[in-house]
Parts: C-alpha cells; sequence; structure tokens
C-alpha cells in the first residue's frame, strides 16, 4: 500500500522527465540555425522552409535532447545534446556534436563531459569552446573534435563563451569571470564577484558587460580583468544584455528593463515589465526598437528611446531564449508550444513565418 | 505539493549564510529542524506503536474468539484501541506529513544546487531577498565528497552510490527499533505486515534516493540516525522507570 502511495504521489507531483531546459536560435547568412530538443533544424530565414535538419528523422534515430543554442560558421555546425540512458544503471551521455554546415552529415562528437551542456559554444575557424555543467570549459578542434584543453572551474559552466582574437571570456557559476588564453587555456585574468555568471558578456571598446546573479550588472575592463562599474537590479541579470551605440540594454529576472550609459553605468530609462524575463536583449538593425523575450511567451518591442512599448505579441508556451533580429525580422523560439520557432515583422510583430508548418 | 519548497529553499539559504557556507552543514541544520518540528508527532507515533505491540496477545485472543465473526471482531478491536487510546491509523498519517516534507525538502535542494536551468529559474522569482545575506548565494556549493549534491547517484561518481546504502541501513536500524520483528513463529496477519513494513520503507526510501538529488540522502540519513537515537533514549528511559518500579 504504502509503495502505491508513493508511486501515487509521485505522479501527483509530476516526477515524469520535464522539459529541463531551454532551447535556441541563431541566425548566419540568411539561415537560422535552432536546437529544438529532437534535432538541430536549419531553415532559410525569409520563409522558414527547412533545408536540413539533424538527425533527419529523430524517431528512427534518437540522439537526445538538443537545447544548448548552435555555434556557426561556413563550414561547421556545433550542436549539444544529452543523450538518453542506453539500459539500467547507464548514465546519459552528453556530446557535442560537429556537423557539416551544408549538408548536416555528422564529422565527429565528443562525449568526454560527465554532465549536461546548456548554453551553446563558441567558435572560430579553429576552434570550439563551451562549458558544461561538470565545471569544466572545454575546448575542442573545430575539424577533429579533438580535445585540446579544459579549464576547471569552481562550479557549473552554463555560460556561453565569448572567443575574441585569441581571448577567451567566460563566465562560471562559481562567480568567476574568466579570460583564458585560447590557444592552452591559461587563466589570463579571473574576477571574482559576488554573483553567479551564466551568460555571454557583450564586448565593446575594451569593456565586457555581463549580468550576473547577485543582481548586477557588470562593467569589466577587458584587458586587466578589473571591475570598471556595477549597476543593481532588482533581481538576476541572467540573460545577456544588448549594446547601440553607447547605450546598454539590459533586462533583470523580475522583468525590469534598463537603458544605461555604458561609459558609466548611469541609468537612461526604466521600464516594468511585471513578468519574468530569462533571455538577453536584441536591438533592430536601426536601433529604435528593444526586443525582450518574456516567460509568458509575449515579445515586447520596447522604443529604445524611453522604454515605450511599440507591440507585443503573444503566443502560448514560455520564450526563454534571446529573441535574434535578422534584418526585417525578429525570430524567437518557444518551448511548450505548437509553434517552435516564429519569424515577426520588426516593425509591427505581424508573423511572417511560423515553423513547424500547421498541419490543414 | 510542493508548497514547502520555496520556504525551505529560503530557510536552506539562510543557514547557508549562518553556517560558514556549506551546503552539506545547511542540509543536516535543516534537517534537525524538521525534525524538532516533527519531534511531538514522532513522539506520539512512538507511543502508539508501542501501545500496539503490547495489545497483540489481546488482538490474538480476539482473533481465536471471534474467528468466524469478522464483524464482531472488528467491534472488539476498535473497542480495544479506544480503550487504550489508540488510532490505528496514526502511522500513515504521520508518513501522510512526511511526504509533503521529503518533497519539498527536495525541490528546495534542487532549486539551491540546481542541475538544469528551468528549475533555477522558477526559484529566481522566489528567492525572500530581504533574508539578510542570501543575495547572490545561488547556486550553493554544490561538491560534497567529489559528488554533485544536485545530481542523483550516478555511475561516474561510483562512491555516490555509499549513500543510499546509508539510507537503507539507517532505515532498517530505525525501523527495527520503532517496532522490533515479530516472533519467526508468528504467521499472524499483523505480523506479516509487520515484516513487509520493515523491508518496505526502507527500500521506498532507497527508491527516493536513487531517483533524486543526492542533498535528499543526506536529510534522510541524518533524519533516520535523529529518530534512532531518540528512539532509543525513550526507549533506555521507559526501561529505567520499568526497573526502577520493580
Amino acid at each position: 500500500m504504502l509503495v502505491w502511495l508513493a508511486v501515487l504521489l509521485l505522479g501527483a507531483t509530476g516526477c515524469s522527465v520535464p522539459i529541463s531546459s531551454w532551447t535556441g536560435l541563431t541566425v548566419s547568412e540568411g539561415q537560422v540555425y535552432a536546437s529544438d530538443v529532437q534535432q538541430v533544424q536549419v531553415l532559410n530565414a525569409t520563409d522558414g522552409e527547412v533545408i536540413w535538419a539533424f538527425p533527419a528523422d529523430p524517431k528512427e534515430e534518437n540522439l537526445g535532447e538538443f537545447y544548448a543554442t548552435p555555434a556557426v560558421n561556413e563550414t561547421y555546425v556545433i550542436a549539444a545534446s544529452r543523450m538518453p540512458p542506453g539500459g539500467f544503471l547507464s548514465q546519459r551521455q552528453n556530446i557535442v556534436w560537429g556537423l557539416d554546415a551544408k549538408t548536416g552529415q555528422e564529422l565527429w562528437r565528443f562525449d568526454e563531459a560527465r554532465d549536461q551542456y546548456i548554453e551553446g559554444g563558441a567558435i572560430n575557424e579553429d576552434i570550439v569552446v563551451i562549458g558544461n555543467s561538470d565545471g569544466n570549459v572545454y575546448a575542442l578542434e573545430i575539424a577533429t573534435g579533438k580535445l585540446l584543453w579544459k579549464l576547471e572551474t569552481g562550479h557549473r559552466v552554463w555560460a556561453t563563451p565569448l572567443i575574441v582574437d585569441d581571448t577567451v571570456y567566460v563566465g562560471s557559476m562559481d562567480r568567476h569571470m574568466y579570460a583564458l588564453d585560447l590557444s592552452d587555456g591559461t587563466v589570463l585574468w579571473e574576477l571574482e564577484t559576488t554573483g553567479a555568471f551564466a551568460s555571454a558578456p557583450v564586448l565593446h571598446e575594451g569593456i565586457l558587460f555581463i549580468g550576473a546573479f547577485d543582481n548586477r550588472l557588470y562593467a569589466i575592463d577587458a584587458a586587466e580583468g578589473t571591475e570598471r562599474w556595477h549597476f543593481q537590479g532588482e533581481n538576476w541579470f541572467w540573460g545577456s544584455p544588448a549594446l547601440y551605440g553607447t547605450t546598454l540594454y539590459a533586462a533583470d529576472t523580475a522583468g525590469n528593463v534598463y537603458a544605461l550609459e555604458a561609459a558609466t553605468g548611469d541609468r537612461i530609462w526604466h521600464v516594468a515589465l511585471e513578468v519574468p524575463v530569462r533571455g538577453g536583449l536584441a536591438v533592430s538593425d536601426d536601433g529604435t526598437l528593444l526586443f525582450v523575450s518574456s516567460e509568458n511567451g509575449s515579445l515586447y518591442a520596447l522604443e529604445t528611446s524611453d522604454g515605450f512599448e511599440r507591440w507585443k505579441s503573444e503566443g502560448e508556451g514560455q520564450l526563454f531564449s534571446s529573441p535574434v533580429v535578422s534584418g526585417t525580422m525578429v525570430l524567437e523560439i518557444r518551448i511548450n508550444s505548437a509553434e517552435h520557432i516564429r519569424a515577426l515583422e520588426v516593425d509591427d510583430g505581424r508573423p511572417a513565418w511560423v515553423f513547424p508548418v500547421e498541419e490543414e | 505539493m510542493y508548497f514547502l519548497a520555496y520556504p525551505f529553499a529560503n530557510l536552506l539559504l539562510l543557514l547557508y549564510t549562518l553556517l560558514g557556507q556549506n551546503t552539506v552543514v545547511a542540509i543536516i541544520a535543516l534537517t534537525v529542524l524538521i525534525n524538532l518540528i516533527l519531534l511531538p508527532m514522532n513522539l506520539s507515533q512512538q507511543r502508539s506503536t508501542r501501545k500496539m505491540q503490547e495489545l497483540q496477545p489481546e488482538f490474538e485472543k480476539l482473533k481465536k474468539k471471534y474467528a468466524k465473526d469478522p464483524e464482531r471482531l472488528n467491534q472488539e478491536q476498535f473497542k480495544l484501541y479506544q480503550k487504550v487510546g489508540v488510532n490505528p491509523l496514526s502511522g500513515c498519517l504521520l508518513l501522510l506529513i512526511q511526504f509533503p516534507i521529503w518533497f519539498g525538502l527536495y525541490r528546495a535542494i534542487v532549486y539551491c544546487v540546481p542541475s538544469t536551468p528551468i528549475q533555477l529559474f522558477e526559484f529566481s522569482q522566489n528567492i525572500y531577498q530581504w533574508l539578510p545575506g542570501v543575495v547572490g548565494l545561488v547556486p550553493l556549493q554544490s561538491t560534497f565528497l567529489g559528488m554533485d549534491l544536485g545530481q542523483p547517484p550516478n555511475l561516474v561518481q561510483w562512491w555516490s552510490y555509499a549513500l543510499p546504502v546509508l539510507v537503507f541501513v539507517t532505515s532498517i536500524i530505525q525501523q527495527r527499533i520503532i517496532s522490533p520483528p515479530p516472533a519467526s513463529d508468528d504467521q499472524s496477519q499483523t505480523a506479516t505486515m509487520n515484516r513487509q513494513m520493515q523491508i518496505m520503507m526502507p527500500l521506498m526510501t532507497v527508491f527516493f534516493t536513487l531517483q533524486y538529488a543526492i542533498g535528499l540522502s543526506v536529510y534522510f540519513i541524518i533524519s533516520n540516525l535523529i529518530r534512532i537515537i531518540q528512539y532509543s533514549l525513550v526507549r533506555t528511559k521507559r526501561q529505567d522507570k520499568a526497573e526502577a518500579k520493580s
């Protein structure tokens, strides 16, 4: 009876495997690259037509759950998945996939990490750098997937690194921001703060801008690793900030959107959306609109001049990932929704296309 | 079911701050606090179990006497319960109260030492920022003896399976102290149920610990140890009293 009671309670409390993370997308050369849980989807950015998907048929070939945003260059697409356990007492495998950017064919796989990849990796022509929940930052040869070096931090690494020339900048949950030598992973500097880092930094004129879980948005000297200023929000800064001109835009998880002077951190304006915000922000190409995705499934377009809401697009499910601007469209990726990806007109939020297309 | 999760998670953060920023120490402190809250109920259950054991010979007599009249047997048993002031469902009641606590604590550990981002995001909206020193604390330090407290036991950290084993052993000891196993020749229904309980409860607890974060195992082990000590003390006190009387 007790066992049945336990089973009943387990069922009642939702102990089935839920969606554990969020999917993400990036746009490059007119193509959308998205992690779509069961597959990596590559779509035409103008009409949402599928170019290729990996694996081609997830029912035939279950390669696990793809959540981390793919990293893309002309030759390679780098994705990551969490494979299901193969049998009793076997463990889930966490894999980085090297795919051919044109065909989606598997070129290599890297399976040495012990835990889940949350955000995607960063790449240049030769190297992939990606953080893992096992606390390591892994650097792989992009052509072969061979491990070049790894750096162990004091906690999980969920943040996407940033590669600039020969340096990798990456934040860890151990409350440190690291600058690493791209060639061998040597720590060039590390800055200890009072909050965990889980997003990619933004670099502008030698300053890194990054939010943390101590409700602060930091400006850090990229060469020295010293704090220039910090701005205090009302909750965590999880998504990456966006920069346009000399203005920095950021949102905390309580839904407060801030426009700050990038040089000083002085506040220009503040809007309280009063909805939880996880994703980073995006600015339209002409710099007039700021896009904010919210956990309740709404995408907000705010005037960059004063935060006035120009339009809002609602939808089912949740928007945890950062929106991405591609010319006259802004793209969003949802979880817990039949519409996974939507492309909206920047000016008025009208849908241009939706993926997957609803069957008649 | 998770209504206790946010208060527990925030309490865990506070204890983490107050107790030298050690996650295991904070979980132990929270376990002690929870057990203190459950202490009156545990003692009551212990008294109830003891009385039930003392009543066994009476029950057996009644069973023989009313073997052909189950309705009458139930009535007489009920009268006997009333006479000595025992609620036969008190054990289940305690279990029902403990389940939300287990789930709440499990969720609290998952929030504070998260392994997936959605759980963490949920918690970011529910941190009591007015508590001193909690801003910036999450995620708590997740490593203990090379194990990840936010993950279930796994083969990569093979020694993490020692915790479910410890949970099983302490659960068995606890069960045996609460209700000693009936004599092996006792084939009555109560004795059979009692024997099943002796193994089922520890097995169920182990099932939980294999599925959920290692931090929850720490809670089970400490809880079991506290109850073993508590029951042993009460039993010794009772024996001393009995000896003094005789």
